[in-house]
């Protein structure tokens, strides 16, 4: 019998996974342990020696690619039931179809938040952690986070609303009155794909005042590259400047 | 005679593509002379020598031991020794032009050829340090107790030489490339036919002799790959560095034979810090350009004993301060090494810090922080293969109005203790690179997560499966009309 687990090919692949995963952590503990070099294991150097731009694009791509996994998973399971109940029932394929535009906004949600991330992402100078300085690092990890916050709850928004909405179609196809009622539970659902978006721009939109700050302060602006940000309103009704930064910040302008 | 004949080419050419690449291989030893010389012995035909075993691969021959083979010869071998000194040589020399490919008609050392295979023992030292190898004429004189005569093909034919007296017969051949637009290898051809000279000569005096081909120099630049390190010492990509900065570097920091015992200031009878460099210099940026001093040969080497006026050392500090007279216009110069120890909560251990270096003179302080980046256990030394303030900095200028914003210091394979020095020796060297770089780390971290992807990826694949709820084995089988 357990040979006959053993064939099933979920087992193979999580035992396989699982034992790689642990015996690297076992017996890199364990050289450090006989080597006696613990003391050369050091989180701060990880944290600081890897360069913001790793975080700062895996927050970008999480971003996207999380949501993306959200909204098709949650249409694949809205549409497949719309399109079985429809067969019985042709009269709920025009009405169910809101749940997958539901499911679709967990995706652009993703793909707004994706750019807005990357356009923040822009070169400085410094190599050592002392010259790429505080405020890079926290731009990248704030980035990361950013992109970990709304990939995560646009995934998990995108699969309820799918559920939901699936069920939606198969109550609807039995009685019409029912689809109104369970459209209220798709909207609460929906609203925490919502929650994911704003505590994503709250997170990166620190980061671009700590840049607005910066500007004001002459002499760190001489110390790493990135323009300042004009975000002030003051300036926008300054002609000479107007149009050039147009089209990267008013994105950002009218999402903050 | 023919097969044998191809066996030994083969085997002298294997040995030389071998020998080169021996000789790249020994470059990587950071730790040595970076630049060796091949050397050749070999007895006259019918003479019986003592058959020596070669060095080990990639091992590279000093002083001492090359005196040791040089004995074994003479003692067991003829006692007139004919060395063959040229300008300089390396081992690439014989690759190149020693028809080494195949191509025997092109070698440019036939005679040599010749002589080496009648010989009954010849030895080939493929990489002799070149210090050692300048020695060779001062070891042959010990060991002969005569003193060398200088010769030339035409002079020697007039000296009688005599089988029971020892003579040393020394000729110097050239190797003065691009000087008068002769190319390497037509002047090791040249070399050659005045190999081929000397030893028809020595034939005709029909005096068994021992002879020597070897070099004062080595012929070609080796570029170091331990000098330019990456961040911190860590690792780099070769092509990311410049080798002509090597080079250059090369030549202002001068080469030694990197055996010597590191700077050691005693409290009383016990050392207390040790420091090890093998390179170190200092500049300074006047008039918009730096002006280099470099300070190894005063500090470090064998016999160098550099003035430690001023160190202190107990249980939490350390100072190691190296006093110098004349350095860049500045009539007394210090440089000082603070190292502090403490315990640490978090690590439950003590560390040591390297605090600051600082440059002193005519009473201007400048300093330079370390204690970010150059740290270790109390218990082990430092090491680092590069400790700058300008090229992937360790040390920084402590403020940014700080006198050593002008200077620049370096540092190259350098060791330093401190704290807990047991013996006179370096304990267990920390090395400023870890096992994984930065990168490494990065890459490591993002595979991770592709994995985890794909994991879940196939997941999900696996758990499709095909709708079999109205599958009926029994009944009849699907019929799909062709035509409407």
């Amino acid at each position: 019998m357990l040979l006959e687990w053993m064939m099933n090919g979920h087992a193979i692949l999580y035992t396989g996974v699982t034992l790689a995963f642990w015996s690297t952590i076992l017996i890199v503990g364990l050289c450090y342990t006989i080597f006696d070099l613990g003391f050369r294991f050091d989180v701060a150097w990880f944290l600081t020696e890897t360069s913001p731009f790793m975080w700062a694009n895996l927050g970008i791509g999480l971003a996207i690619s999380l949501s993306v996994v959200g909204a098709a998973w949650g249409i694949y399971i809205t549409g497949s039931s719309i399109i079985g109940g429809g067969v019985k029932a042709p009269r709920i394929k025009t009405k169910n179809l809101v749940s997958i535009i539901f499911c679709e906004a967990v995706a652009i949600y993703g793909i707004i938040m994706a750019i807005v991330i990357s356009n923040m992402a822009e070169n400085f100078s410094g190599t050592t952690p002392d010259t790429i300085g505080a405020r890079n690092y926290q731009a990248g990890y704030s980035m990361f986070g950013a992109g970990l916050t709304v990939g995560f709850s646009n995934l998990f928004c995108g699969i309820c609303v799918g559920i939901v909405g699936s069920g939606a179609a198969l109550a609807d196809a039995q009685n019409a009155s029912l689809f109104v009622k369970i459209l209220i539970v798709e909207i609460f659902g929906s609203a925490i794909g919502l929650f994911g978006v704003i505590v994503a721009i709250l997170q990166t939109s620190k980061r671009a005042l700590l840049q607005q700050r910066r500007c004001k302060d002459r002499q760190s602006v001489r110390l790493t590259t990135p323009r300042c940000l004009r975000l002030s309103w003051a300036k926008t009704l300054n002609k000479r400047t107007a149009f050039w930064w147009l089209p990267t910040d008013v994105l950002q302008m009218l999402l903050i | 005679m023919a097969s044998s004949r191809t066996t030994l080419l083969r085997r002298r050419r294997s040995s030389m593509a071998l020998a080169v690449f021996l000789g790249l291989l020994s470059v990587l030893n950071a730790g040595t002379c970076d630049e060796q010389v091949p050397l050749l012995l070999w007895t006259s035909g019918g003479t019986s020598a003592l058959s020596q075993a070669p060095p080990t691969a990639g091992h590279i021959v000093g002083q001492q031991q090359l005196a040791a083979y040089l004995e074994n010869a003479l003692n067991m071998g003829p006692k007139n020794v004919v060395l063959f000194l040229q300008d300089k040589m390396s081992v690439e020399d014989f690759t190149m032009y020693g028809g080494a490919f195949g191509n025997k008609q092109d070698s440019a050392f036939p005679n040599l050829e010749g002589a080496l295979m009648s010989s009954s023992s010849p030895l080939v030292l493929p990489s002799v340090s070149w210090p050692a190898s300048n020695a060779v004429i001062g070891q042959l004189q010990d060991q002969l107790e005569t003193s060398p005569l200088y010769m030339d093909p035409e002079t020697l034919s007039q000296l009688r030489l005599n089988a029971s007296s020892p003579a040393l017969l020394v000729f110097r051949l050239p190797y003065g490339v691009g000087s008068d637009l002769m190319s390497a290898k037509e002047i090791l051809s040249g070399n050659d036919e005045v190999i081929g000279q000397v030893l028809s000569t020595m034939k005709t005096q029909a005096v068994p002799y021992t002879a020597i081909y070897t070099a004062l120099r080595p012929s070609r630049d080796a570029v170091s790959l331990s000098v330019e390190a990456a961040v911190g010492g860590g690792r780099s990509l070769l092509q990311a560095r410049g080798g002509g900065r090597d080079r250059d570097r090369k030549q202002r920091i001068k080469e030694r034979d990197g055996v010597y015992a590191p700077v050691e200031f005693k409290e009383g009878e016990e050392s207390c810090i040790l420091l090890w460099a093998k390179g170190l210099s200092v500049s300074i940026l006047r008039s918009g350009r730096w002006e280099d001093h470099d300070l190894t040969s005063s500090t470090f080497g064998e016999g160098v004993k550099p003035k430690l006026h001023g160190s202190i050392c107990d249980k939490t500090r350390a100072k190691l301060v190296l006093n110098y007279d004349n350095v860049l216009g500045h009539r007394s110069f210090k440089l000082i090494l603070a190292m502090s120890q403490r315990h640490y909560q978090v690590s439950a251990r003590r560390w040591f810090t390297l605090d600051a270096v600082e440059l002193e003179y005519d009473g201007t302080k400048a300093t330079f922080n370390g204690s970010r980046n150059i740290y270790a256990p109390a218990e082990f030394s430092y090491r680092c293969e590069s400790v700058t303030n300008f090229r992937w900095p360790l040390l920084v200028p402590r403020s940014a109005k700080d006198p050593a914003n002008q200077w620049r210091v370096s540092f190259e394979d350098f060791q330093i203790q401190g704290f807990n020095v047991s013996g006179g020796e370096f304990s267990y060297a920390s090395d400023c690179s870890g096992f994984f770089s930065p990168g490494i780390w990065m890459g490591l971290m993002t595979s991770l997560l592709m994995v985890l992807v794909l994991t879940y990826g196939l997941h999900m694949i696996m758990q499709l499966h095909t709708m079999d709820r109205f599958d009926d084995p029994k009944g009849p089988a699907i019929s799909v009309p062709q035509t409407e």
